[in-house]
Parts: structure tokens; C-alpha cells; sequence
């Protein structure tokens, strides 16, 4: 599934939600993403931009996350399956 | 606290001995473990450091009928690897294994984000202690569209449970009574139990929430900076306009005990150092409580409903051109109030550098202490019209100055990698009232224990310097003149005249105008004259001295003290800084060095207390040094640019 990701969250368009691949890197930053909820599998939506390139809005596992472009470039993702298989990606997520 | 006496058994009258237990409170950032420890102890809470380190925890106990609890908030963790230092100390103090090891793992998870949540919980497993699930914001989770089975999860988990909201308090009675029982050291996970592999059910629910329908007008491109301008223009209001009437009221208070004291008290050093010296700079700090007060119930108001975090959003993108974070905005913005409350909320910003860059320029927003140097200075050299728009320059100037001071450090002592953002947007809420009181209380609490200390010692020393010497020639001089002057109508005016020149002179020849005298050199390339100069040199301890200590060297002191409206004071100091002339019967003041003087008020660090604060939070002397020298040479610097150039441009003391 990591392997065949398309798109990542920066690249996000409002009302198509996005399934996690994966956090590029090691560092801090990919950390604290990871700890943040973008593990593999999670379903992502947009919701909303800052303007002139200010940070995006997600909304994940219920909750909203605000991250900068080039945090949300660390994130790989594919585009989730039509509404009806929503459920069932959320189940296949990897347990850490 | 009224939730705490009720529910708590103290004592042991059954004979058996009390036993501790600690418990460590345990959960990811805004968790609300801090709300829930204050709601679960009720008692005073003591920060205590972590040996070490730099990192603060706070802890308190209670008694649970034979068990006394102590519990220990730690920093929030979000997994069991450490990212931040915070994080390594709380992973390192649940892994103790000496005296001071946690009996009992008080796990608190939020219901909102319950998937991201359970796996930190499943984390917590691998240390084998025993775990108590507080859950809070069960209603958020309601509202948000995903409602938690408090019973089922209980079940899925095999852990005792209890759900709490940490605003109202509801449940903590409950939660208390479990930590201090029996059961609580049996809450294992064992290992069968579906805890391992449970998931909540994923939300069903596609409707959008309230908090979704409000971002979508506040987060609007466009509206959202909009509002967010409207928001700023009500924050600068409320200092302008609400504050006034409030402001009002303290000073007709203080005149009144003027007044009372005036006639209980006879005429003497004793007079003027009660008068001149304690109710003048008492109250002339007590006049900025209201402001305070307001400006921060409204900045922490705009925390807790949960727009405060939208407005970082929005601004992230500017503040970091600058070298700060959108986080910044939060500890600037209580800046315009007193900037010891900024400095405290700079602990929001997690990434370091950010944080001392941040730090390092609060002092610069103008704080309500500078407001009354330029209504006075304002008042005196400029129509209304044009005084409006320069309050608003001498603002921008603060700003404009923290921008580029933020710039050049994260340049060079501060260079290093961008920060992290990553933060979570909480749903908005209404605000409760008592948070926003006890804020503005801690704050204001904070500015008179500084005002009884600072303010009030540097004023009776300004005081003293200005009272002595008293030469008894000079006494006599004077006396002579009123023996001189004859019975009549016009005799109360001409003893008054009298009063005010003996007064004029004694200052004159102060210690203080010696050193005023002395300093004021260095000033005069910004048209400075020693009035002025001392004017400054007073507000060192803290700028609250600047109005009492010119309005004393315009011998206004013992004036001012019989007038008992406040708004009246501030008229005759402004018409005396006007008619102010030098020896040579010039005038020693106009607009262009009234400017000058606001712009050096406006950079210059003039408050003790700030220092105090700076070298607290950041756990070293270099930042107060640093901050007091470059605060000072810029405002000096800017000061003698706006005088030199003005001159240059024919603005100048003719």
C-alpha cells in the first residue's frame, strides 16, 4: 500500500478525502507526524488553507490538524476507496 | 476548591496507618490533566522541577480515606519515544524504579480522538504498572459527531474507567475515590484482553459539526483575516476605550485619599513621603490593574473558546518571515498588557529557539504602562487629531521593531532549522467564566506583588533622591518672602506662588536633578533636557515612574496632591511640560522631542520585573542582559535618528 502512493497530503484537494502511506524521514518532524496520527492507513480530509501559503487544516480520527506546506509534503497518500469501503481501510490500519 | 472538601476523608481513625501512593497523571498535550489535577486535589499546587532539568511539574496530594495521594502532573507525551526534552523527563519519571516511582499510571485519554488516543495507552502497557483511564471530553466527542460507549470501551479495555470533564469538574469525585482504592492497583491490562486490538468504531457520521460550519467562515481566505483584524481593533479598543472609565475610578479613589491624608497629616518630609512618595507611585501603578485585567480575560477568552488557535493558523505564514512561529502570536498578544504574562505563555511554543526569539521581543509591544507617558506627551505637543494617529505609529513602532529584531536573531544567535507547527485545532467552546477570571486574577496578582516590591521601593527611592537635601538657607529665603507678603485678598494666591517656586527650587537643587544633570549629556543628542533625563533614569525599575517623577520635577508634586480630580493632574502636567523652559527662557520641550521621547519609552526595557521574568523562563542570565542592552541602545538609537533628522528638517528647539 506504502509502496503505491500517489500523492501526498500537501497536494490535498477539499472534499476528496486521502488514505496515509507514509512519513518520509527520521527526524524530528516525521516523529512528531507520526505521533501526530498520520500513520499508514489513516483516512485524511482537507478542510481548509491559510492564505499565501500558510498552513493546511486536516480533519483526522475526528480531530483537526494544522500543518505547515512542508510538513504536509512529508506525507505520502493515495486516494481513498469511494465512500462505501471508507470503514474498512480505517480497520486495515497497521498497529505500530 | 468546593469539589475537593466534600468528597475527602481525612484521616485514619480506624488506627491503621496512612499509606502514599503516587499516581502519575499521564496523557498527551491539552489532554486537560492540568485542569484535572487542580479539580482532583483542590489544593495549591506546587511546580517543582525535575532534578536536573529545567522542565517543571507540578504536584499536590490528597487524602482518600486511609491512602494519601500524591499526584504528579507530568508533560504531556504523545507516544513512548521522546521528541521534545519535556517528553523524555515524563518517560524517564514513569520508568523510575528508585523511591520516587509512580505507583499508579493515570491515563488521560481524550474521547474526541479516541483512535490516537488508545495508542498511546497501549504503549503505556509496556510498563507494567497499573493503569486508571480518566476520559475527558466525552461531550466534545458527542458533538463532533462521534459518541463514546463509556461501557463498552470500559469492557474493550479491562481497565477501570471514568469518564470526567475537566472544565465543570463532574466525575472527579469518582475518579478520586478509585485512585485511592484497591481496585485501582488491579486495573492490569492483561494480556488476552482486547485492548491490544480494539478500535472505535469509525465515525458513521458525515454531517458536519458546529466547530466545521464555524472554521468554514473563520478559516474563510478571505473573511478569515478579516475577522481576524476585527478581532485585533476590538483588543486595542478594549485598552483604549473600556479601560478608560475604569481608570478613571482609581484615580478619583486615589485622589480622595490624597485629599483625607492631606488633612490628617501636617505639612513636612513625613507628608510628602506618605503623598508624594507612597500614593503617588502606588497609585499611579494601581491605574493599569483595570487594563491589565481586561486585556488578558480577553486574550485568555479568545484561548479557551478556541479562536486563539485559529488566529496562529491564519498568521503562521507572516510570523515566520520574521523568524517566529504563528505560536508566537499568543505570548505577543498578552505583550500589550504586561509583558510578564507573554513571557509565561511563551511556553506554548514548543521548538526553542522560537521560543527565546519570541521571548526576546515581547517586552517591545507597547504594554499598558507605556500608554499614559504618551497620552501625556501626546496631549501636550499635538491636536487630537493628529495625536490619534501618532498613538497608533508609537504601537506600530513596537511591532515594526519586534519584527525585525525576531529577524536578525534567528540569523545569527538564534540561526538554525525551521520549526514545527503541527498542532492540533481544538472545537470551539464557550469560555468559562471562572477560567477567564482566575487568568486575569493570576495576572493582575502578579502585576501588584510586583508594584508593592519594584514599583513601590524605586518610587520612595525616586522620592528621596528628589526631597534632599534640604538646606535651611533656602527655607529661609522663602520664609522671608512670605513674612514679605501683605494681608489681604490676594494674600492666599501669592503664599501659594510661594509655596510652588520654594518647592521648584528645593527640586532644583535634588540630588536627583544633580544626576539628571549629570546623565543628561548623553541625552541631548535626542533634545533631552535634564527634566527628561531624570524622567528616564527613574523609569529603569519600571516605567510606571515616568508620569509621577515628571510630574514631581515639573513641581507639580505638591499641586497635584491637593487636586482631587485625577483626569485635572494630567492637564497641568501636560501645560507645565509645554511652558517648561531652560535657564536661558527657551523652551526645553516641543513636538519633535516629545516624539523622540515616546519612541525611546516605546523600545527602551524599563521594568525590572520583565528582567525578573526573562531570566526565570529562560534559566539564564544572558537573555535578561541581552534583552535590557539591545532594548536600550535601539531605543537610544531611534530616539537621536527621529530628533537629528527632525532637526535637520527644521522640527528642532529653536
Amino acid at each position: 500500500m506504502t509502496s503505491s502512493a500517489t500523492t501526498c497530503l500537501a497536494c490535498a484537494v477539499r472534499g476528496q478525502p486521502l488514505v496515509v502511506g507514509e512519513v518520509l524521514g527520521d527526524d524530528a518532524l516525521a516523529e512528531r507526524l507520526r505521533v501526530s496520527g498520520l500513520w499508514p492507513g489513516a483516512l485524511v480530509e482537507l478542510l481548509g488553507k491559510a492564505p499565501l501559503g500558510g498552513p493546511m487544516l486536516f480533519k483526522l480520527h475526528g480531530f483537526r490538524l494544522a500543518l505547515r506546506r512542508n510538513e504536509a509534503e512529508r506525507v505520502t497518500a493515495n486516494l481513498a476507496a469511494p465512500a462505501g469501503n471508507l470503514t474498512g481501510s480505517a480497520g486495515a490500519e497497521k498497529n505500530a | 476548591m468546593s469539589h475537593g472538601g466534600s468528597a475527602v476523608v481525612r484521616g485514619s481513625a480506624g488506627g491503621e496507618a496512612s499509606s502514599a501512593r503516587t499516581v502519575a497523571l499521564v496523557g498527551r498535550a491539552n489532554s486537560g490533566k492540568t485542569s484535572l489535577l487542580m479539580f482532583l486535589t483542590g489544593s495549591a499546587q506546587r511546580p517543582i522541577n525535575f532534578p536536573g532539568t529545567s522542565v517543571e511539574r507540578s504536584e499536590s496530594e490528597v487524602q482518600v480515606g486511609s491512602v494519601r495521594l500524591r499526584v504528579v502532573d507530568l508533560p504531556g507525551i504523545a507516544a513512548m519515544q521522546a521528541i521534545s526534552k519535556d517528553e523524555e523527563v515524563t518517560l524517564e519519571f514513569l520508568r523510575n524504579t528508585g523511591v520516587d516511582r509512580p505507583e499508579v499510571v493515570c491515563a488521560v485519554l481524550d474521547a474526541s480522538k479516541l483512535s490516537i488516543e488508545l495508542r498511546l495507552l497501549r504503549q503505556l502497557h509496556a510498563l507494567g504498572l497499573p493503569i486508571v483511564v480518566a476520559l475527558t471530553k466525552v461531550d466534545v466527542a458527542a458533538a463532533e459527531g462521534n459518541p463514546v460507549d463509556v461501557d463498552n470501551l470500559r469492557r474493550a479495555l479491562g481497565l477501570q474507567l471514568v469518564p470526567v470533564d475537566g472544565r465543570l469538574g463532574h466525575g472527579v469525585a469518582e475518579l478520586r475515590t478509585m485512585l485511592g482504592s484497591d481496585a485501582a492497583l488491579l486495573s492490569r491490562p492483561d494480556s488476552q484482553a482486547q485492548s491490544s486490538t480494539w478500535q472505535p468504531p469509525a465515525s458513521k457520521s458525515t454531517r458536519r459539526s458546529m466547530t466545521d460550519r464555524i472554521d468554514a467562515w473563520l478559516l474563510h481566505p478571505l473573511l478569515g483575516p478579516v475577522v481576524l483584524f476585527g478581532v485585533l481593533v476590538l483588543l486595542f479598543q478594549l485598552v483604549f476605550r473600556v479601560a478608560e472609565p475604569f481608570m478613571a475610578v482609581v484615580e478619583d479613589g486615589q485622589g480622595l485619599i490624597t485629599g483625607w491624608l492631606e488633612s490628617v497629616l501636617a505639612a513636612g518630609a513625613m507628608r510628602s513621603f506618605v503623598i508624594d512618595g507612597l500614593v503617588n507611585g502606588l497609585g499611579s501603578s494601581l491605574l493599569f490593574v483595570p487594563q491589565i485585567a481586561l486585556l488578558i480575560a480577553f486574550v485568555t477568552m479568545l484561548e479557551a473558546s478556541g479562536y486563539m488557535a485559529r488566529a496562529v493558523f491564519l498568521l503562521d505564514r507572516l510570523l515566520r518571515c520574521f523568524g517566529l512561529s504563528g505560536k508566537s502570536f499568543v505570548p505577543l498578544t498578552s505583550s500589550f498588557a504586561c509583558a510578564i504574562p507573554g513571557i509565561l505563555a511563551s511556553r506554548i511554543l514548543t521548538d526553542e529557539r522560537d521560543r527565546l526569539a519570541t521571548i526576546a521581543v515581547s517586552p517591545l509591544m507597547s504594554c499598558s504602562a507605556r500608554l499614559p507617558v504618551y497620552i501625556v506627551l501626546l496631549a501636550a505637543f499635538f491636536p487630537p487629531n493628529q495625536a490619534g494617529f501618532l498613538l497608533m505609529v508609537m504601537y506600530l513602532l513596537g511591532i515594526v521593531a519586534a519584527a525585525v529584531v525576531a529577524f536578525v536573531l534567528r540569523r545569527t544567535i538564534l540561526r538554525g532549522g525551521s520549526s514545527i507547527l503541527a498542532m492540533e485545532l481544538p472545537v470551539y467552546q464557550r469560555p468559562r467564566l471562572r477560567v477567564v477570571a482566575r487568568h486575569a486574577w493570576t495576572a493582575v496578582r502578579e502585576f501588584l506583588r510586583t508594584a508593592g516590591t519594584v514599583i513601590l521601593a524605586a518610587t520612595v527611592v525616586v522620592w528621596a533622591l528628589g526631597y534632599f537635601p534640604r538646606p535651611a538657607e533656602l527655607h529661609e529665603k522663602f520664609e522671608r518672602q512670605r513674612a514679605a507678603v501683605p494681608a489681604g485678598d490676594a494674600a492666599e494666591a501669592a503664599l501659594a506662588r510661594i509655596d510652588a517656586a520654594e518647592s521648584q527650587a528645593y527640586l532644583e537643587q535634588s540630588w536627583l536633578a544633580d544626576m539628571g544633570r549629570a546623565v543628561q549629556p548623553v541625552f541631548a543628542p535626542a533634545g533631552f533636557d535634564w527634566r527628561m533625563t531624570v524622567g528616564v533614569l527613574a523609569a529603569f525599575p519600571a516605567r510606571e515612574l515616568v508620569v509621577p517623577t515628571l510630574g514631581t520635577l515639573h513641581s507639580l508634586g505638591e499641586v497635584e496632591a491637593s487636586d482631587d480630580a485625577g483626569a485635572e493632574s494630567v492637564v497641568r502636567l501636560r501645560d507645565a511640560l509645554r511652558d517648561a523652559r531652560g535657564p536661558d527662557g527657551k523652551p526645553v520641550m516641543n513636538g519633535l522631542v516629545a516624539l523622540a521621547a515616546m519612541a525611546f519609552f516605546a523600545l527602551c526595557s524599563q521594568c525590572v520585573s520583565t528582567l525578573a521574568a526573562i531570566r526565570r523562563e529562560t534559566h539564564s542570565w544572558f537573555w535578561p542582559v541581552f534583552t535590557f542592552s539591545y532594548m536600550t541602545v535601539l531605543a537610544w538609537l531611534v530616539a537621536v535618528a527621529i530628533y537629528q533628522i527632525g532637526s535637520l528638517l527644521g522640527y528642532g528647539l529653536a
